[in-house]
């Protein structure tokens, strides 16, 4: 038992029992009331619509989820490599990475202000 | 194999001047999110005329830093590790694109007596929608341009100042991003405007992937991506002179990249055969963006250009460089011959000022490619010369408009009835303008004489110089086709000038300012008095539709609407500028002269 | 495997992303294009890092991932203002502006 995989080892298999166990459970003890929404494809969130003529309709603020989305997809680009050299990097890529995180936050703020979040 | 951290060393004095641009658009977007609305546009222009009207002065205070008094050196240009290096010759370029964005803002700021600026109320509506005349009537504006004209010129500043390729990169960027969106909000005649902006787009992202792959095959060849770097972190060209490039002897390789790096390059520059975006989108942008664009982008893109060239012309091999020297040369030739060729048939004044900034790359290239120290000089005087000729320009072309005419007093007589549309963009329209507009005429002359290379304005003394620099570079055939070319772009210069001042004005023109109109109203306007055509102009003109409404618009006269001030300020300063520097040179060029100390 | 395959699949995929950019006619397809150009500049990037035994190529290719983020922001939001008003996204049909 010395070897220090174990505890990964461990950690997976907690992590299927847990996965499979919901699952399983859902499948047994759950209420099943079919409708057609429940059985309709799914289509991010959106009602599929058959295309219409001239491509039907583009929900575009869904394109503002992906925007924003991309927006922090990409501050972890440079946080990941931030965090693994943490250490060496000190204080100034401490100070240089808050930095960073202030611009991100100026367009979040201005998506907010401008209501791109109203449509939740 | 990670080298020991040491924090880079950062002069914040000497970033100043870059901080503040781009932090004035920081502020921008905080303004956009916070300010109500009935003073967020002139907060937006206070913040914007403040944040370039104190880059230029720090950068005139940086000028007395860096180039040093008689002899002695400045301080050192090399800041933040080497990824920017502000030389004297760099310095001078980001004064002369702040300068000009300066003048391009106030343009940009310049509501006009028809009371609207040239941007969509909300660009990312569909024309002709019911959701776009709310927004209108509503009265909200699109005063996010500022922000963006902020990253723009912040993103220029650095593409010209940096020694290393990836930070020119991302700064090639900066400057792109935001006028492609800028290209994408004119007030009028917006499917065009978004049509320009999907084809600067597509085609300034296929730029800059190939700029970046050339940067790749550097990176491949030299194991770095600075161009000249210093003792700890050679550069490029210190490596290839040491003989220690990673992978020495693999020519091929750098060779490639640095081909794929100019077309980047001159794609910015609109240098043929990387033009073919230039006039639609010069076209399409709005016009005070279209002028800002043409005169920041040509000094920015020239100036890394430059930059990449004379670091590797130098640096590498003589037989390599010699190449690197005919590829510009053969460039510079085309690209005169399409830009006066090609502009002198042209019948849009858009269009011809954009083939006329062909030309004026071409003449650009000319002097590059003396590779002199001459041309440097040559170069920087060009572009102030043909900066404010071209800012000044495209500020009188705002200025030009149609005018409906209300029914019954269809005299086409100047008043104030009838709704001011579009801008008048047909050369045909243009036709006896100097009777209406006798000042804002000799103004535009004056413009395009700068641009012919008339004898006492600014124009001819930079054209002198950069023929002078290839000269220099013993290129005097070069310079010979030179000249040809301007005696052959006179022609549609001057024909402009006639056709401004001794044809008469042509309300018998009607016709042809009508078929301007119908194709106007099939491409989709945003006018309050179309409302109605918009919706047709949603779809691409059936013929039906065209027919249609070119019976209902018929009735546009050209009218000459007033500046509300800053416009106004930007031509007259521009119009001064060119005849100032036509007639005493001799301070710029001085001033361009001490700006050549190039590689530290 | 030889490294230099890496560096060869990289032009490969670059050339093949150029080609797209050159012949497909609907824009995001054409878009897609430079987006596989810009994936190729990283490959090429991160193999170089390998053969040079330093980490600067890997950090470009951070920086060439953003920027293609940033291009995909702007360059969807213009090609879908395009689409909403002409329900067609060919760069064949956006040709108003010849001449």
């Amino acid at each position: 038992m010395t070897n220090p995989y174990v505890p990964v080892l461990v950690l997976m298999a907690v992590a299927a029992v847990l996965a499979l166990g919901g699952v399983a459970a859902s499948a047994v003890i759950g209420p099943k009331r079919y409708n057609r929404a429940k059985l309709d494809a799914y289509e991010c969130g959106i009602e599929p619509t058959p295309h219409a003529t001239g491509g039907g309709r583009l929900p575009i603020k869904y394109y503002l989820v992906a925007m924003t989305f991309i927006v922090f997809d990409i501050e972890v680009v440079f946080l990941y490599p931030w965090a693994v050299d943490f250490t060496t990097l000190a204080t100034f890529g401490l100070v240089a990475m808050l930095g960073f995180l202030a611009l991100i936050t100026v367009p979040f703020v201005y998506e907010w202000r401008r209501g791109g979040f109203d449509w939740v | 194999m990670i080298p020991d951290f040491t924090a880079p060393l950062i002069d914040w004095a000497a970033l100043a001047p870059l901080l503040v641009v781009l932090g004035a658009g920081v502020v921008g977007v905080l303004v956009e999110a916070f300010v109500p609305d009935a003073v967020r546009r002139a907060t937006q222009i206070t913040l914007a005329l403040a944040a370039l009207a104190a880059t230029v002065v720090l950068i005139v205070l940086r000028w007395g830093l860096i180039v040093g008094s008689d002899g002695a050196p400045g301080v050192s240009d090399v800041l933040v590790g080497g990824t920017v290096m502000v030389t004297p010759f760099a310095l001078a370029l980001q004064g002369t694109i702040v300068v000009l964005a300066f003048l391009g803002a106030l343009v940009v700021a310049d509501r006009t007596s028809s009371g609207q600026d040239a941007f969509a109320p909300t660009a990312a509506a569909v024309p002709g929608t019911s959701y776009e005349d709310l927004a209108r009537r509503a009265g909200l504006q699109q005063t996010e341009v500022y922000p963006l004209l902020m990253f723009a010129t912040g993103g220029m500043m650095l593409f010209v100042a940096t020694d290393d390729l990836l930070m020119m990169f991302v700064a090639l960027e900066v400057l792109s991003l935001p006028l492609y969106v800028l290209c994408a909000t004119a007030r009028r005649r917006r499917l065009l405007s978004q049509e320009a902006a999907a084809k600067y787009f597509l085609l300034g992202a296929f730029a800059s992937a190939l700029f970046i792959f050339g940067v790749a095959l550097i990176y491949g060849f030299a194991g770095t991506v600075r161009l000249i770097g210093d003792e700890d972190k050679p550069g490029v060209i210190r490596r290839v002179l040491s003989g220690d490039a990673p992978l020495d002897g693999m020519t091929v390789l750098v060779v490639a990249g640095i081909l794929l790096v100019l077309v980047g390059l001159l794609f910015k520059l609109g240098a043929v055969p990387f033009h073919a975006w230039t006039p639609d989108v010069y076209a399409g942008a709005p016009t005070p963006i279209t002028g800002f664009m043409a005169a920041c982008t040509k000094v920015a893109a020239v100036g890394a250009l430059v930059k990449v060239l004379y670091t590797l012309v130098v640096g590498l091999p003589p037989e390599v460089g010699e190449q690197l020297r005919t590829v510009v040369i053969v460039v510079a030739i085309l690209t005169m011959a399409l830009g006066t060729v090609v502009g002198a048939v042209q019948t849009d004044i858009k269009r011809l000022l954009a083939y006329s900034s062909i030309a004026h790359a071409g003449f650009l290239l000319v002097a590059v490619a003396g590779i002199n120290l001459e041309s440097l000089r040559a170069v920087l005087f060009y572009m102030v010369a043909y900066g404010v000729a071209t800012v000044g320009a495209f500020g009188v072309v705002t200025l030009v408009r149609e005018r409906t005419v209300v029914p019954g007093r269809a005299d086409g007589a100047d008043g104030e009835d009838g709704v001011v549309l579009g801008e008048a963009t047909h050369l045909s329209q243009w036709a006896g303008l100097g009777r209406r507009a006798p000042w804002l005429t000799a103004a535009f002359a004056l413009f395009l004489l700068s641009m012919a290379g008339i004898p006492l304005t600014a124009g001819f003394v930079a054209k002198f110089g950069a023929f002078g620099a290839a000269v220099a570079g013993d290129l005097w055939w070069l310079a010979v086709v030179g000249v040809l070319a301007s005696v052959v772009a006179v022609f549609f210069y001057v024909r402009v000038i006639v056709l401004m001042m001794f044809t008469p004005p042509a309300e018998e023109q009607l016709l042809a300012g009508a078929e301007a109109r119908a194709q106007e109203a099939a491409t989709g306007t945003g006018d309050e008095a179309e409302a109605a055509e918009a919706s047709s102009g949603a779809e691409p003109a059936g013929g039906g539709v065209a027919t249609e409404t070119r019976t209902e618009v018929a009735r546009t006269v050209v009218t000459v609407v007033g500046s509300r001030g800053p416009a106004a300020v930007a031509i007259a300063v521009c119009a001064v500028a060119t005849l100032v520097l036509g007639v005493f040179p001799g301070p710029v060029l001085e001033l361009a002269g001490e700006a050549i100390k190039f590689v530290p | 495997m030889e490294i230099t395959n890496y560096a060869v699949l990289a032009c490969i995929l670059f050339a093949i992303g150029a080609t797209t950019v050159l012949l497909r006619r609907n824009a995001i397809v054409v878009f897609m294009g430079v987006e596989l150009m810009l994936n190729a500049t990283n490959l090429a990037f991160v193999t170089f890092a390998r053969v040079h035994g330093d980490v600067t190529g890997q950090v470009l290719a951070f920086f060439v991932m953003v920027v293609a983020a940033a291009e995909v922001v702007v360059g969807l939001a213009i090609i879908v203002t395009i689409f909403r008003t002409r329900r067609s996204a060919s760069v064949d049909d956006v040709n108003l502006l010849k001449g």
